[in-house]
C-alpha cells in the first residue's frame, strides 16, 4: 500500500508537470491577443493543495527543470537558478493551506475553502515573483548602466505578466475546485 | 513522427557537437557562463567570441533555427546598447546625436555588454539546439548523483522529468481534441472579456485534469505490474560515455579561457 501511493505520487507529479508545460503553450496560443497570461501555475497549485508540500515543492521543481530542458534564457548563473528551478518551486508554497483546504473541501465550507484556495495561490504566486523579481534585478543589473534601478525594471516586468495569471489561476482554481472538489483530495 | 515526440527547439544534424557527451556539453557551458565574466579587454574577448561561434559552426544547425532562438532577445541586446550610448558619460566626446553627447566610453561599454549579452544566449541555447531534452535529463541525474547521498531524489527526479517530457506531446494532442470538442459545441476561447474567458478554459480543464489523473493511475499501475520498485539497481536503456571527442573538447575549452584569463586585464 505504501509504496502502491509513492509510484501514484511520482507518476501524477511527472504528468501535471507536463500539463503545466503543455497549458502554457496553449495559452499563449488561445489568448495571444491578450497578452501572456499563462494557466501554467493552475497544475502546481493543484498538486499543492491535493499532495501538501512534497507535491506541489516537487512539482513546480519538475516544471522548472522542464523550461530549462527545452530552451532556457540564461545570462548569469544565479539569475538561471533563480528563473527557471527556483521560481516554480516556489509556486508549490502554496501547500501552505493544503491541510485545512481539504478539510474544509470534505465539510462543504465553500466560504472557508475559497478563502484558503486564494491564501495558498497568492503565496505560490508571490513566492514564483520573489525569485524572478530577484532573478531579474540579476539580469538587467548585467544589461544596466551604474546608477540606473534596475529593480524597477524587474518590478514592471516581472509584475506585468504574474499578476494578470495570478488573477486567471485564482479565478480558475476556484471555479474547478468548486466544480469537482475531488481533485484535490487525494485518493489514499 | 519521431519529431513530434520532441519539444523544444532540437534540430536534428547529427554533427560532432550533437554527439559529444551531452554532461560535458553542460559542463563546458555552466563555466563559460562563470568565466565570462571575467574578460575584460579585446584579446580575452575575442577568445571568448572565438569559442562560441566557433561551436556553432560545428553544430551544423541552419542560421534560421540559431536565429530563431535569438530573436526574443535580439530587442533586448539593441536596447541595452542605446541605453549605454545615452546613459554612460566616461571618456572623451565622440559626436553628437540629436544634441546628445556620445562618450567613448558609452560606445565601447554599449558594445562589449551586448556582446556578452549574445554570446550567452548564443552559446546557452546550443545547447538545447543540439542536445536531446531527455540527453539533458539523463545528464542531469548523471551530474547530481553525488547529491544522492544527502538524501535528494535524484533518480526519482529523472524520472519524473522523463515521463513528463514523454507525456508533453500526448497531452499537447489531448488539449487540442478536448478544445476542438468544445469549440464545437459552441464554447469560445478566443473573444470576449477576460472573465468570459477564464470562465470558457473550465470545460476545458475538468477533463483534461480528470484524464490526466486516470493516466498517472494506469502509468502507476503498469509500473508497478512491471515490478518498478525505485532507482536501487536500475540499469539504462541510454548509457553515457564519455570518449575521445569528448575530452578532445573539453581541453579546447580549458585551453581557450586559460589563455583568456591569462591575456585578461589585471591593472
Amino acid at each position: 500500500m505504501q509504496s502502491r501511493s509513492k509510484v501514484l505520487f511520482l507518476v501524477e507529479v511527472a504528468i501535471f508537470a507536463a500539463l503545466a508545460v503543455v497549458l502554457d503553450l496553449f495559452s499563449f496560443k488561445a489568448w495571444a491577443q491578450g497578452g501572456s497570461i499563462s494557466l501554467q501555475m493552475v497544475p502546481i497549485f493543484l498538486m499543492a493543495f491535493r499532495w501538501g508540500w512534497k507535491g506541489g515543492l516537487l512539482t513546480g521543481l519538475v516544471v522548472g527543470l522542464l523550461q530549462l530542458v527545452t530552451g532556457p534564457y540564461i545570462i548569469h548563473v544565479v539569475q538561471g537558478f533563480l528563473d527557471y528551478p527556483a521560481a516554480f518551486t516556489l509556486v508549490g508554497l502554496a501547500a501552505v493551506t493544503s491541510g485545512l483546504a481539504q478539510k474544509a473541501a470534505k465539510q462543504n465550507n465553500r466560504f472557508k475553502l475559497a478563502l484558503l484556495l486564494i491564501v495558498g495561490t497568492l503565496i505560490g504566486s508571490l513566492g514564483r515573483f520573489a525569485a524572478h523579481f530577484v532573478g531579474g534585478m540579476v539580469f538587467f543589473g548585467s544589461a544596466a548602466a551604474p546608477g540606473q534601478s534596475v529593480w524597477i525594471y524587474s518590478l514592471i516586468y516581472n509584475g506585468s505578466y504574474l499578476l494578470p495569471s495570478f488573477i486567471a489561476s485564482i479565478a480558475v482554481i476556484i471555479i474547478l475546485v468548486f466544480a469537482q472538489p475531488k481533485l484535490i483530495l487525494p485518493k489514499h | 513522427m519521431n519529431n513530434l515526440l520532441i519539444v523544444g527547439q532540437y534540430v536534428p544534424t547529427n554533427s560532432i557537437v550533437h554527439r559529444m557527451d551531452p554532461r560535458v556539453k553542460m559542463l563546458i557551458i555552466f563555466f563559460y557562463v562563470i568565466f565570462i565574466f571575467f574578460a575584460n579587454n579585446v584579446i580575452s574577448y575575442g577568445l571568448f567570441t572565438l569559442f562560441a561561434l566557433g561551436s556553432t559552426i560545428l553544430t551544423k544547425v541552419p542560421r534560421r533555427f540559431i536565429a530563431k532562438g535569438l530573436t526574443p532577445v535580439w530587442f533586448l541586446i539593441v536596447f541595452t546598447f542605446i541605453l549605454h550610448l545615452f546613459v554612460t558619460r566616461e571618456g572623451f566626446v565622440l559626436f553628437h546625436v540629436f544634441g546628445l553627447p556620445i562618450y567613448s566610453g558609452a560606445l565601447e561599454q554599449g558594445a562589449v555588454i551586448s556582446l556578452r549579452f549574445f554570446l550567452l544566449i548564443l552559446l546557452t541555447s546550443l545547447l538545447t539546439l543540439t542536445t536531446t531534452p531527455i540527453e539533458i535529463t539523463d545528464a542531469v541525474e548523471s551530474l547530481l548523483g553525488p547529491l544522492r547521498r544527502f538524501k535528494f531524489p535524484v533518480h526519482e527526479l529523472a524520472l519524473m522529468m522523463s515521463i513528463s517530457l514523454r507525456f508533453i506531446p500526448t497531452l499537447l494532442q489531448e488539449t487540442e481534441k478536448i478544445s476542438n470538442a468544445q469549440a464545437s459545441r459552441g464554447v469560445d476561447f478566443r473573444t470576449g472579456p477576460f472573465r468570459e474567458r477564464v470562465r470558457a478554459v473550465i470545460p476545458l480543464l475538468v477533463p483534461l485534469f480528470v484524464s490526466a489523473f486516470k493516466r498517472a493511475e494506469e502509468l502507476a499501475m503498469a509500473m508497478e505490474a512491471r515490478g518498478y520498485r525505485g532507482g536501487e539497481g536500475r540499469t539504462k536503456l541510454r548509457e553515457l560515455r564519455v570518449v575521445k571527442r569528448d575530452v578532445a573538447a573539453l581541453v579546447c575549452f580549458i585551453v581557450i579561457t586559460a589563455a583568456a584569463l591569462i591575456t585578461r586585464d589585471y591593472s
